[in-house]
């Protein structure tokens, strides 16, 4: 083995060997943490791209890449694999963390202890997750970044983000619990944790065995959906995501994506075209599920008064979204569905950083006074608007912001001409265009709520938006650092690079979504025996 | 050939040029701005004319360039006859406005905005009109409703013009994605989004069983954007705008896009009757409303809205009416309407800019103070009404006479030469009250600016536009005939019908029509003079039928109150209900997956069982429930039996021959009931036991918590008992046991799965104990206790009250030593418990022990060192840095893990020797030794963080209760 081959391991062993240092250097110098967190947070967006470029190859030796921990056998050791799915979102995650960490260093990073360990370790987890082709190993990654995840979303304290944050902490940790009887089912049916071997192994299984895999499947199922919120499952996302600080939100866009990568993943495992459906996953009632999320996030949309909640919203559309689009169970759209993964978390993310220097220097009391003020306008007479011949010349920060504000809304609410909008037209276009038989009912429904939660997102936005830029009340002009500026000028700017390139994006996406279709090739690639390596020579008993 | 295709990319790349270059401007850069907007707009125009021969000789230019090709979306760009009239009006009244505007805008306003906006949203509108794809029309035309959306806002400090704004957005943006659904099934239904196969697929688009659907989302769309009832509310709340962006937009251009639309696809969708249905009672009725409104207008800009919602609605009438000869009509009639009503508009502009009001009540006579705007707006107002010699008479004439033709046989159609002549009567009304009431009577008194004409340039654009009517309307052939047959031939294509453009066709129906509707006109201006120059506010009869407020107190309704009420309804922000859920989920999932398939599940019921063993599993799990019971009143009691619960399970790992969990299970016991019991000191008060008065609802709620309890309890127990019985088949796990010594290189397979197997899971899960340590460390260390925790616990103020009462100096002498006997021998012990930490560490590998093991029993020495000195006595003595322990841990396990990489082998692998060490001989060194050694670093790191950031909370709460100048602090310890 090379060096270079070790980079499949590298997203996890560097964020910890970061957070390490971290620990060793206890708070000592913020300065230092702050490197350190720069540098290795950079590093792992190198090797992510790389990892990426790798997959995207798309050669047959290369594209999937394995590796073996501790050089055992694949179905006993832990095994890592590093295919298009599982690149692309390191690669997201690698991009979300970059700016969210630019972003901290102007302020948040000096609100509390431990940001940098905290922030290093919830990349740990996250870049596990993605890696790991081991089912109790995703288990330990979730942990991982959860645990990460309750100390950055109680970061900066306070009343609304510790009573947000212990619910979170609550609900994630009983269903880790879940996690874990799911795993142990799932073991204890077929005999191994290896997802690869599951997959092969669940076409031979027993209906006995079968009935138990499923039943492990689904609990692992309910463990996701609500790591994705899904309605019923996701009420506890709106309040801790608006709770959190501008950073953590942001980085924490990539957080459901994760329940949505699982439902991918171990749907591609456990729906293979050699077995029948399984009940957990690619059942219709994923569709409905995600239509019920989409429905209850207009209805919040609608009702939310502060920016941050409507992001928060705005997350569970996203999610919802996805649900409706992979439980429609159409090979065709997850491709388009995956377009939309990764151009709805940068915005959203963006969205977090951008709000964050929208309401710096609002109060809560000013809310509170624009909403009375707009019910009081609509509900008594009109009031005969100022007789002004003249605008008011925005101030530049302001300015500034407020195009960044306008293309978020026109992101998040899929309008044209950006990334969003790609993404919603591709998902309608492959869903309707598709059938002999008429437009199939999956298709009427994804049509009604991608366009309505559009239409809905837009109005929340705009509502948002007027109220924080053009309020009755006079506001101060906030203070924004460059280095606030930056990681959301470059989140929108890739969303646009997206929406120009659409066409190499959405191959590489199609490529990815026909990973997914069979699972032969990925259990190929992780369960063929090693090319052996020459033995160097060793002291004593080597294996 | 590649220069066209550079021109016509041109067209929509200037404007989207000029609008980034004018945003960059300084602010008070207004005739750089007014330059920039205006080359850019004759630049449009000058391309537009050159492909002018191309396009006459019948051609079609087109650019096509690849966006997302799988999909069917192309960037394509189209110029045909129809785009090409389009282009030339946008281009055109786009450079009238610009001048009109540089005049118009006060210096105060700021122009980077406007004119950034103001081209930006020229660029969309000509995308519009040059798309050669259906989707990417959508993007345009949603484009245009976001800027039309910032123009109208621009004066943004004010209320209305911030509703109106948002108004226009709602209706225009929603009607948008009704048409992006439109053009999805269209796509579908022709299996292209190519703009070319569309329009040759008419009879297949007509006769699919999708048409309707698509018709009404398709509708939806452009009636929304031409405002046409019931959606026209918008149009006169967009006045608010700056009168530049009312002229170019809501009279010229963008209300236009819907009836474009109709023209564009006229040839492909209106072959059947539905279109007729749709579109034609819908442009009557706007038709009529907008000409009866506009009479009873006393704002300016207002009646020249709804005289635009009704012309708008004449064209759409002339459209969905079906019949080729009306098409043209319509065309015509959409470059008449343009041309006079921009300048009405920008004469309205003039005059509310120098009289200082747009009342028409407050206004007259203003003939004497301003002349030329006075002329040129008679006339524009007379080609408006219709007017002979004036280009509106013409396409009003050919309006007329196509009611005449019979269409669709039904009264609608019997009924339309009435309905015109109507219309016709209304216009010429509205257009007389216009020029008679602003411009004669009596000269208007207090006015809030001393009114004259203009300067030069701001009269030109309109001076132009009033010559193109008055050219037209005489001579109308060799002015706009090849353009309008251009226009023409590309919408209408072979069925273009044979039609003349001359002023007079003889004494036609036509004619006698227009005759009536002048003389009724003028006779009902007259009639209602009195009446209109009154104190009358709104509109008779129709004034109820307010579409803004309706729409906005619907709006209030859904977007508020019931949008707050049914998401309070359907999801909660309280953690009681989600857990329910959440549980109550889980176990219809399992039981779902398990039951809809025929029965597989069967237990095997034990055949014996030993009776010592059954008795500790029924003490254990009476543990467990008598927990749960105590669980919300005795947090103390439910600890304890917690603790036995925990027992219970250690016992059986001994049991069951795995002393390995065994051990670990008794240490971590220890361990988390330790802590917990430090931290349940600042819980909140325990509330005392069940309330007697509980409502019977929540006791109904108690039976099903306990229900749901059982129920998950019992499913869990189930699934554990069939899962732990179950025949272990071709399973992983024999493998384990095989190859733990032979290739793991220990006898303890536990520890050989923990270190070496998974011990990718280990270097994870010790990461999960370093972050959770450092959470509950930054989450204490803000930490206040609550108000009612701060007090000394009863058992200690009873103590101390005794002591008060029974010693002089209120302190036993004997109680302060209390501790000193068991103190002493928890701190002797400190030594020996260290060493059994190594020991046990150091025979990990073999027998029960290990990295995580030896870490918690230092942990505990620890913890018996806080305990018996209290935490200033501790530290003082044993000063631990946690954070370092845990960092070092990591490192050490991810080094011994990279060591690996050296010999060339992946992460973690392991080697083993045997070391001859003198004295202790031949020792087994296994690489995972030093991976353990990392595992037992952060074990105590985590454990002690978490103990000292538990023990502070002591310390933290002597200071606030001494702040509080209560009793004065007693020793540290607890």
């Amino acid at each position: 083995m090379t060096f270079a081959d070790h980079l499949v391991i590298a997203p996890i062993v560097l964020p910890t060997v970061a957070a390490g240092l971290m620990l060793m250097l206890d708070g000592r110098s913020r300065n230092a943490l702050a490197a350190i967190n720069l540098i290795s947070t950079f590093a792992l967006l190198a090797i992510a791209i790389t990892l990426a470029a790798t997959a995207a190859s798309g050669e047959p030796g290369t594209a999937i890449r394995t590796y073996r921990l501790g050089d055992w056998p694949a179905q006993f050791g832990i095994v890592l694999v590093s295919d298009r799915l599982s690149s692309l979102m390191l690669v997201l995650t690698a991009t979300l963390a970059c700016a969210a960490l630019v972003f901290s260093l102007a302020r948040w990073h000096g609100v509390g202890p431990y940001f940098h360990p905290f922030f290093q370790f919830l990349l740990m987890g996250l870049n596990g997750a993605f890696l790991t082709g081991d089912v109790f190993n995703l288990f330990v990654f979730f942990e991982v970044l959860l645990a990460a995840s309750y100390g950055l979303a109680l970061y900066g304290s306070g009343y609304a983000r510790v009573r947000a944050g212990l619910h979170y902490i609550a609900i994630n940790l009983v269903a880790s619990l879940i996690f874990l009887i799911g795993a142990s089912l799932i073991y204890g049916s077929a005999g191994t944790l290896n997802m690869a071997d599951l997959a092969v192994r669940v076409a031979e299984l027993g209906p006995r065995d079968r009935a138990l895999l499923e039943a492990g499947a689904s609990i692992l199922g309910v463990v996701f959906l609500v790591k994705a919120a899904m309605w019923p499952l996701g009420f506890w996302l709106p309040g801790t995501y608006a709770a959190a600080g501008a950073p953590v939100a942001a980085l924490f866009a990539i957080m459901t994506k994760v329940g949505i990568y699982a439902v991918l993943r171990l749907g591609s495992i456990l729906t293979g075209p050699e077995t029948e459906g399984s009940v957990m996953f690619g059942a219709g009632w994923l569709t409905a599920g995600g239509a019920a999320t989409i429905v209850f996030a207009m209805l919040g949309l609608l009702a939310s008064q502060e920016l941050g909640k409507l992001a928060g919203y705005a997350v569970v559309i996203s999610s919802g979204t996805l649900l409706a689009v992979i439980g429609a169970g159409d090979p065709a759209l997850v491709g388009p569905a995956l377009f939309y993964l990764v151009s709805s978390t940068l915005a959203i993310s963006a969205f977090f950083l951008l709000i964050e220097l929208v309401e710096r220097g609002r109060t809560r009391v000013d809310d509170v006074l624009a909403v009375t003020l707009e019910a009081y306008g609509l509900e008594g007479e009109e009031e005969p608007g100022e007789d002004g011949d003249s605008g008011i010349a925005v101030p530049a920060i302001l300015a500034v912001l407020g195009v960044a504000f306008v293309l978020c809304g026109v992101l998040l609410a899929g309008l044209p001409p950006l990334s969003g909008f790609v993404a919603k037209f591709a998902i309608l276009a492959a869903a309707i265009g598709r059938g002999e038989a008429g437009v199939s009912p999956d298709a009427w429904l994804l049509l009604v709520v991608l366009l309505l939660s559009g239409f809905v997102t837009l109005f929340a936005v705009v509502r948002g938006g007027m109220r924080s830029f053009w309020g009755p009340i006079e506001r101060e002009v906030p203070h924004v650092r460059i280095v606030e500026l930056a990681p959301i000028a470059a989140l929108l700017f890739l969303c646009v690079v997206l929406t120009v390139k659409a066409e190499p994006a959405m191959r590489f996406m199609q490529a990815t979504a026909a990973d997914l279709r069979g699972s032969k090739a990925y259990s190929g690639a992780v369960l063929a025996e090693p090319v052996p390596p020459p033995a160097p020579p060793r002291e004593g008993g080597s294996r | 050939m590649p220069d066209d295709a550079l021109f016509l990319i041109s067209i929509i790349a200037l404007p989207f040029l000029g609008s980034f270059i004018a945003a960059l401007l300084p602010t008070n850069a207004r005739n750089a701005e007014a330059w920039l907007a205006g080359l850019v707009s004759v630049g449009v125009v000058a391309i537009a004319i050159s492909f002018r021969p191309v396009l006459a000789a019948g051609n079609v230019v087109r650019a096509e360039y690849a966006w997302l090709p799988e999909f069917g979306l192309n960037f394509i760009l189209r110029l045909d006859g129809l785009a090409w009239s389009f282009v030339v009006l946008i281009g055109g009244i786009g450079f009238l406005v610009v001048l009109y505007a540089r005049y118009y805008m006060s210096p105060a306003d700021p122009a980077p905005r406007f004119f950034a906006f103001l081209l930006a949203f020229m660029g969309a509108m000509l995308g519009i009109v040059v798309s050669g794809n259906l989707i990417q029309l959508v993007v345009f035309w949603e484009l245009t409703s976001i800027f039309s959306f910032l123009l109208i806002s621009y004066w943004n400090h004010n209320q209305t013009a911030r509703d109106g704004a948002r108004v226009a957005l709602t209706v225009t943006a929603a009607g948008g994605l009704c048409l992006l659904a439109a053009m999805l099934l269209l796509g579908r239904i022709v299996g292209s989004f190519d703009l070319e196969t569309v329009l040759t697929s008419g009879p297949r688009i007509v006769s699919h069983p999708l048409y309707l659907t698509m018709l009404i989302l398709f509708a939806l769309g452009v009636l929304t954007k031409s405002a046409q009832f019931p959606f026209h509310f918008w149009l006169p709340r967009a006045m608010v705008a700056p009168t530049p962006v009312s002229a170019y937009l809501h009279s010229a251009t963008m209300v236009k896009a819907g009836v474009f639309l109709l023209a564009r696809f006229w040839p492909a969708m209106a072959g059947h009757e539905y279109w007729f249905w749709i579109f034609a009672p819908i442009g009557v009725a706007t038709l009529l409303i907008g000409a009866f409104m506009a009479l009873f207008q006393q704002d300016l800009k207002g009646l020249l809205a709804y005289s635009t919602i009704s012309h708008l609605g004449l064209i759409t009438l002339l459209l969905g009416l079906g019949s080729p000869l009306a098409a043209v009509a319509a065309i015509f009639h959409i470059m008449n309407h343009a041309t006079f009503k921009a300048s009405l508009f920008m004469a309205a502009g003039i005059i509310d800019h120098e009289a200082g009001t747009r009342d028409v009540r407050r206004l007259g006579g203003l003939y004497r103070a301003m002349p030329i705007t006075a002329l040129l707006a008679t006339v524009a107002a007379a080609a408006m009404a219709g007017v002979p010699l004036l280009n509106g008479f013409l396409s009003k004439e050919m309006f007329f006479a196509e009611t005449i033709e019979s269409h669709v046989d039904t009264v609608l159609d019997k009924a339309l030469p009435y309905i015109a002549t109507i219309a016709g009567v209304f216009s010429v009304a509205y257009s007389l009250r216009l020029i008679h009431q602003v411009f004669f009577g009596p000269p208007a008194k207090d006015l809030p600016r001393q009114p004259h004409d203009p300067v030069l340039w701001m009269l030109l654009p309109v001076a132009l536009l009033v010559l193109i009517c008055l050219l037209v309307g005489i001579l109308p052939g060799p002015t706009i005939g090849n353009f309008l047959a251009m226009a023409v031939h590309a919408t209408l294509g072979p069925q273009t019908p044979t039609y003349s453009l001359a002023v007079w066709h003889g004494f036609t129906p036509a004619l006698f029509m227009s005759g009536v509707a002048m003389i009724g006109g003028v006779a009902l201006y007259f009639a209602l003079q009195r009446y209109l120059s009154g104190d009358v506010e709104g509109v008779p009869i129709l004034g109820a039928l307010k579409g803004k407020r309706l729409f906005e107190r619907a709006l209030v309704f859904l977007s508020w109150r019931w949008a707050r009420e049914l998401e309070q309804n359907a999801g909660t922000t309280r953690l009681q209900p989600q857990m329910r859920l959440l549980v109550c989920v889980t176990i219809a999932a399992a039981l779902w997956s398990l039951f809809s398939r025929p029965g597989s599940l069967d237990f095997t019921w034990p055949s014996s069982a030993d009776p010592a063993f059954v008795l500790v599993w029924l003490v254990g799990g009476i543990c467990a429930v008598a927990a749960a019971y105590q669980a919300k009143y005795h947090r103390l009691v439910s600890l304890i039996l917690t603790g036995g619960a925990g027992l219970a399970t250690c016992i059986t790992f001994a049991w069951l021959s795995a002393p390995d969990l065994a051990l670990t299970q008794l240490l971590v016991e220890i361990v988390t009931t330790v802590l917990i019991l430090l931290g349940l000191r600042w819980l909140p008060k325990r509330i005392e036991g069940l309330d007697p008065d509980m409502t019977p609802k929540a006791r109904l709620r108690r039976v099903r918590d306990l229900l749901i309890a059982v129920a998950g309890g019992a499913g869990l127990a189930a699934l554990s008992y069939t899962v732990l019985t179950w025949p272990i088949g071709n399973s992983i796990a024999s493998n384990f046991l095989e190859r733990a010594y032979t290739e793991g290189g220990g006898r303890n397979v536990v520890n050989v799965i923990l270190v070496d197997f998974r011990g990718f899971d280990t270097f994870g899960e010790i990461a999960v104990l370093a972050i959770a340590s450092i959470t509950v460390f930054s989450l204490l260390r803000r930490f206040r206790p609550a108000r009612d925790s701060i007090e000394l616990p009863a058992q200690k103020s009873f103590q101390n009250r005794f002591d008060a009462d029974r010693y002089t100096g209120g302190k036993d002498p004997l109680s302060a030593h209390y501790m000193i006997v068991p103190g002493l021998i928890m701190r002797l012990l400190f030594p020996v418990i260290a060493m059994t930490a190594a020991f046990l560490f150091m025979r990990g590998h073999d027998l029960p022990g290990g990295g995580f093991v030896a870490g918690l029993t230092l942990a505990i020495a620890f913890i018996l060192q806080y305990m018996a000195g209290g935490t200033r006595w501790a530290e003082a003595r044993l000063r631990v840095l946690p954070a370092r322990w845990m960092g070092f841990g990591l490192l050490a396990a991810a080094a011994t893990g990279a060591g690996a990489w050296f010999f060339g082998r992946p992460f973690l692998t392991s080697a083993f020797a045997y070391a001859d060490i003198p004295i202790l001989g031949k020792v087994p060194m296994a690489s995972a030794l030093f991976f353990d050694l990392g595992v037992f670093s952060v074990v105590v790191g985590a454990t002690v963080l978490i103990l000292i950031a538990l023990a502070h909370q002591a310390l933290r709460v002597q200071r606030v209760s001494s702040d509080a100048a209560a009793a004065p602090p007693t020793e540290g310890s607890r």
